[in-house]
This record gives structure tokens, C-alpha cells and sequence, in this order.
């Protein structure tokens, strides 16, 4: 019993992850209409960061996940002021094939920058457990746990009440007529970019601790956001954030209870099945996408 | 009349070319024919790839796992059941094509974006069954021994064993792909397929069922790339997990990018760019992937339409 709850919030570390990462995808296919497929990337390098940040520099841990979180809201804006900004008005072949080339870029530059060995980023707060019971979870869990909690109540925030959430949201209606009033279109897409960049970035930070980061983490990690988005329905930020809890504890548990190797074909094999049942994603409407 | 007699000289100074390279550089003839027998490989690959993302529009990112798909069957069968080299070959096609057709069920639900991630995740979940079912595929130690390949039976038959056999097997192999990929193309069907990738209300509404017509040029695609995985297999004769990885879409997108989507002789001119660039450039596999990948930026946000509209338009200038 012990162990099924164990293994249930281990998945639900593992969901904040892929929702942190599936909501910036989301955000970004919803007032671009683009699919980024270096997103995985975004996480990669800010993981890199934060270890520089923390192991290198010797940075307190609040401090280095900021500073890991920043530089990759920096990075988000460097990328939609190049790559995307050239890409925007162009057809989606181009756009996919465009940003598949930089997430080769990137994951190669950093194998060649960081080397293949994996790196492990220790911090006092994934070496202590909490003990409940039989119960024993990783404080560093908890904080995963409550620090996305705080993120995804400050970002229903800011889409919903400030001046350039709203005109996010009113760009994923129709771009064309928030050019015709005023919207700056390249602005709030920067915007966009920054904050999906800040989501990774955070989320790197936070469980870097967890995990090993190595440089070709990125293309697994887009992909399984990119499923938890398809599963939850194309451009519903919600709908992707609770997919992406359903991937992280179904995989959690199927890497316990059924085999281990095979935990990264979970997230495509429920997205096949949801496909199949419901083309338009678990929360999605029908319409042609 | 000089067009074919311009297609009648290229196809004798390609079948006699190990001759010729022998002639021209004897001490290097192996090393040359080898990375022919590459070209002439991936330009089949990426002409079956073409069929797809070329003329119907959909852009697949499976492609690695039916050659994988493919090699892989042909591999085990050869080395585990003993079966003889032709008979491989088929059970390849098959398999890559069933497997296309069973994965396109689902996928083709899916629009642009999406349907290229669900292909994406068929071709990780392939990669990652392969690597971890090692009782089946011996995993990371690889399918080692895979016999040379001896076509036709008794008296008749005939072992592949030198390079220039082999050379002459991928030649015979991109020219049967080739013609098929014209046929494909031209007629009644390429016109459908194409339809398809225009408009596919307007081809809807006209009676063609886009999804018959896409599914139909996935699964020949596919079926292609396994027996390419198969020959391909037979050359290399110790087959890995590694050959089935993403790098190998990249490459592939890099050749069609590079020398020009949906035309035949912008891949093949694309296929050769790519296979002779990194011998020329000669260096590390990882700056190897940073360049492709810079090149495949530049190309698609510059010259989308490739090298090959590009000659097309200087040739055509100075007539005018």
C-alpha cells in the first residue's frame, strides 16, 4: 500500500514536470499556431544551467533555480526573435522541420559542450526523506509538488488578468484581428516564448535534483509534452496540464508494477488509445485541427 | 531524342563505374564504391520517403522505424530461420507495409503537427523495443552474421560477396525504387496524390478520399524503406539498435530539403550532396549533426524548394 502511494507521487513529480513543459507547448501552439519541437531543448539547457548555476558556481539553490529559470525566459525571447520571428507566416512544414533542426542543433552543441556523461545535481532537499509510516518520500518531491501548484496559480493569473495575458489569449482567437486593433503580434509572441522558456527552465531547476540530466534528454521530453497535449486536446492549456498528470503517474506506476525499460512508450501508448476512442483529446472539442 | 540518349550514357557510365573508378583511382576503389553503395541506398530511402512527405503532403517521422523495421526482419530470418536472401527480402516489404498500415489507422486521425509527433512516438516506442527486447533482437549486442546475400536458386545463382556487387545490387535497387516512385507519381495517382497534398477539400470534393490516397502512399513508402532496410542489412551484415534512432529522419530531411521535395531528381541530386558532404568535411559525428542541422535551418527558411528548382531557374534565365 505504502508502495502504490510512493510510486502515485513520484508520478505526480514526474506530472508537474511534463505539464511545466506540455503547458509552455500548449501556450505556444495556441497564440502562434506553431509546434515547438526544441521545447524539450528549452528544458535541456535550463537543466544545464541550473547545474552550472549550482555545482559550478556554488549558487544557493533558490538563487540558481532563478538564475536557471531567467536565463531560459532570456533564451525563450533570443529564439523568437531569430528562428521564430522568421518562420511565423510560413507554412507548418516549415515551421516543424525548422524547429526540429534547432533541437538537433542544440542537443548536439551540448553533447559537444557538456560531453555524454550524465550529470546528477544532488541538493540537501532530494538526500533527505520524509517519513511517514512506512511511507518515505523525498522532501524534494514535495517541493516539485507545491512549488507547481504556486506556478500554475500564478500563471491562470497572469493569462487571465493582466493586459498581455489577455492579448495572448485574444491572439489564439484570431491573429489577424488583433493586428487590425493594435495588438503588437511579434511582442506578444515574444511574450509567449519567454514564459514557455521560464516554465522549462523552472522545472528544470526543480527536478533537476531528481533526476540525471544529459544531453539528449530534450527529444523524449518534447515528445511525451507533446502527447500529454494531444491527449488533453490540441490548445487547451488545462486540458494538457491534466494529461500530463495522467502520463506521469500512469508511467510511474507501469515502470513499478510492469517493467521498467519500457516506462517511455507509456505516454504514446495512451495516447494511440485516447486517439483512437476520442480524436479530439480527453477535454478537447471536434473541430479540425 | 538527345534526352534519352543523355539517360542511355548516364546508366552505362553508372553500371560500368567500378571499372571506372577502378581505373581512376585503384588504391581507393573499395573506399569510393562503399560510400556509392551508401548513395545509392539512401537516395532509394529517401525517395521512398518523398512519396510520402513529397506528394501527399503528410509529414512522417516514422521512416526510421519501417527500415529498422525492415533490416530487422530480414536479419533474424536470415540468421535464426536460415532464409535465403530473396525470400528475407520479401518478408521485409511485408512487414515494414503491415507495420505502416497498423500505425496508419491511428496516426492518419491526426492533422499536420500531430500526425508527425504520433509517427515520432511509433518511431521512439520502435527504437525502444528493439534496444530492450534482447531475447528477440539481442538488443544493444546487435544482429551479428548476417549471410551475404545469394540471389536465384541451383546453377543460376548469384553471391553477392565484393563491393562492386553490391554496388551494382543498390544501383539495380534505386532504379527499380525510382521507377516505381515515377509511376507512382505521374499518372492518374500521382495526380490524386498531389490533390491530396494541395487541397484536401478540393480533392474531397472532386472524389478523391484523401485518406485512401495518403494511406496508400504510407504504406508503399514503407514497405520500400524495409526492403531498403534489408539490402542494407546484407551490406553492413551486424545490424544495432542505433540504426533505427532519430538521426536518421534528420538525414533524411536534410536530403530532401537540401535537393528538393516531391522531385525526383532534386533527391537523388540531394541524396549525393549528402553522402559525399561529410567525407569532404571529415569531421566529429556530433559537429557532423550541428552542420546538418544549421544546413536543414537555412535551407528550409531560405530555399525551401531546394537546390534543384533553384538550377532549374538559373538554367532557364539566360534562354529567356
Amino acid at each position: 500500500m505504502e508502495d502504490l502511494l510512493e510510486q502515485t507521487i513520484h508520478g505526480l513529480t514526474l506530472g508537474s514536470m511534463y505539464a511545466m513543459v506540455a503547458t509552455g507547448l500548449a501556450l505556444m501552439f495556441g497564440v502562434v499556431r506553431l509546434v515547438n519541437f526544441a521545447h524539450g531543448e528549452f528544458f535541456m539547457l535550463g537543466a544545464y544551467t541550473f547545474w552550472f548555476a549550482f555545482q559550478e558556481l556554488g549558487l544557493p539553490y533558490p538563487v540558481a533555480g532563478l538564475v536557471a529559470a531567467a536565463a531560459m525566459a532570456a533564451f525563450g525571447g533570443v529564439y523568437q526573435r531569430t528562428i521564430i520571428r522568421a518562420i511565423l507566416e510560413r507554412s507548418w512544414h516549415v515551421q516543424l522541420i525548422a524547429t526540429l533542426a534547432t533541437s538537433i542543433v542544440l542537443t548536439n552543441l551540448a553533447v559537444i559542450v557538456f560531453g555524454t556523461q550524465a550529470k546528477e545535481v544532488p541538493t540537501r532537499l532530494s538526500a533527505t526523506v520524509f517519513q511517514a509510516g512506512g511511507l518515505r518520500i523525498a522532501w524534494q518531491r514535495l517541493l516539485v509538488l507545491g512549488a507547481s501548484v504556486v506556478i500554475f496559480a500564478a500563471l491562470h493569473w497572469f493569462v487571465k488578468r493582466t493586459k498581455i495575458g489577455k492579448a495572448m489569449r485574444a491572439m489564439s482567437q484570431n491573429r489577424e484581428a488583433c493586428a487590425v486593433v493594435g495588438v503588437d503580434v511579434q511582442r506578444v509572441a515574444l511574450v509567449t516564448f519567454a514564459l514557455g522558456g521560464l516554465l522549462a527552465g523552472g522545472a528544470a531547476a526543480l527536478v533537476t535534483p531528481l533526476f540525471n540530466i544529459f544531453p539528449d534528454m530534450g527529444a523524449l521530453l518534447t515528445l511525451k509534452a507533446f502527447a500529454a497535449v494531444i491527449v488533453g486536446g490540441f490548445g487547451y492549456v488545462h486540458g494538457a496540464i491534466a494529461a500530463s498528470f495522467i502520463i506521469g503517474v500512469s508511467e510511474s506506476l507501469a515502470a513499478g508494477y510492469i517493467s521498467y525499460a519500457y516506462k517511455d512508450a507509456i505516454a504514446f501508448v495512451i495516447m494511440i488509445a485516447v486517439l483512437l476512442w476520442r480524436p479530439q483529446g480527453l477535454f478537447g472539442r471536434r473541430i479540425g485541427i | 531524342m538527345l534526352r534519352w540518349s543523355g539517360w542511355f550514357v548516364g546508366g552505362v557510365a553508372l553500371a560500368v563505374m567500378p571499372w571506372l573508378v577502378g581505373a581512376a583511382f585503384p588504391a581507393q576503389q573499395r573506399y569510393i564504391l562503399h560510400i556509392l553503395v551508401f548513395t545509392g541506398l539512401f537516395a532509394a530511402l529517401a525517395l521512398s520517403y518523398d512519396l510520402v512527405v513529397g506528394h501527399v503532403g503528410s509529414l512522417s517521422l516514422a521512416h526510421p522505424a519501417f527500415f529498422g523495421i525492415g533490416a530487422y526482419a530480414a536479419a533474424l530470418l536470415a540468421t535464426r530461420a536460415g532464409w535465403p536472401f530473396l525470400a528475407g527480402l520479401t518478408a521485409a516489404l511485408v512487414c515494414a507495409g503491415l507495420a505502416a498500415l497498423l500505425i496508419g489507422v491511428p496516426a492518419f486521425r491526426l492533422a499536420e503537427h500531430s500526425f508527425a509527433i504520433g509517427t515520432l512516438g511509433f518511431a521512439l516506442v520502435t527504437h525502444v523495443v528493439v534496444t530492450n527486447w534482447v531475447e528477440f533482437t539481442r538488443g544493444p549486442l546487435c544482429v551479428t552474421g548476417i549471410p551475404r546475400p545469394v540471389i536465384g536458386v541451383g546453377a543460376l545463382s548469384l553471391r553477392i560477396t565484393t563491393v562492386p556487387h553490391y554496388y551494382w545490387l543498390a544501383l539495380t535497387a534505386l532504379a527499380l525504387v525510382a521507377l516505381l516512385y515515377r509511376g507512382l507519381t505521374t499518372f492518374r495517382l500521382g495526380r490524386a496524390f498531389n490533390a491530396v497534398r494541395d487541397d484536401e477539400a478540393l480533392a474531397a470534393t472532386a472524389g478523391i478520399n484523401p485518406l485512401k490516397y495518403r494511406m496508400l502512399s504510407f504504406v508503399i513508402g514503407a514497405a520500400l524503406a524495409g526492403g531498403i532496410g534489408a539490402l542494407y542489412a546484407h551490406y553492413i551484415t551486424v545490424l544495432c539498435p542505433e540504426e533505427l534512432t532519430i538521426a536518421l529522419t534528420v538525414n533524411l530531411l536534410v536530403i530532401l530539403f537540401l535537393g528538393g521535395v516531391g522531385s525526383l531528381r532534386g533527391v537523388v541530386l540531394g541524396a549525393v550532396l549528402f553522402t559525399a558532404l561529410p567525407e569532404i568535411l571529415r569531421v566529429a559525428p556530433t559537429w557532423r549533426l550541428v552542420i546538418y542541422g544549421l544546413l536543414l535551418l537555412l535551407m528550409v527558411i531560405k530555399w525551401p524548394e531546394g537546390l534543384d528548382a533553384a538550377l532549374r531557374r538559373a538554367g532557364r534565365r539566360p534562354r529567356a
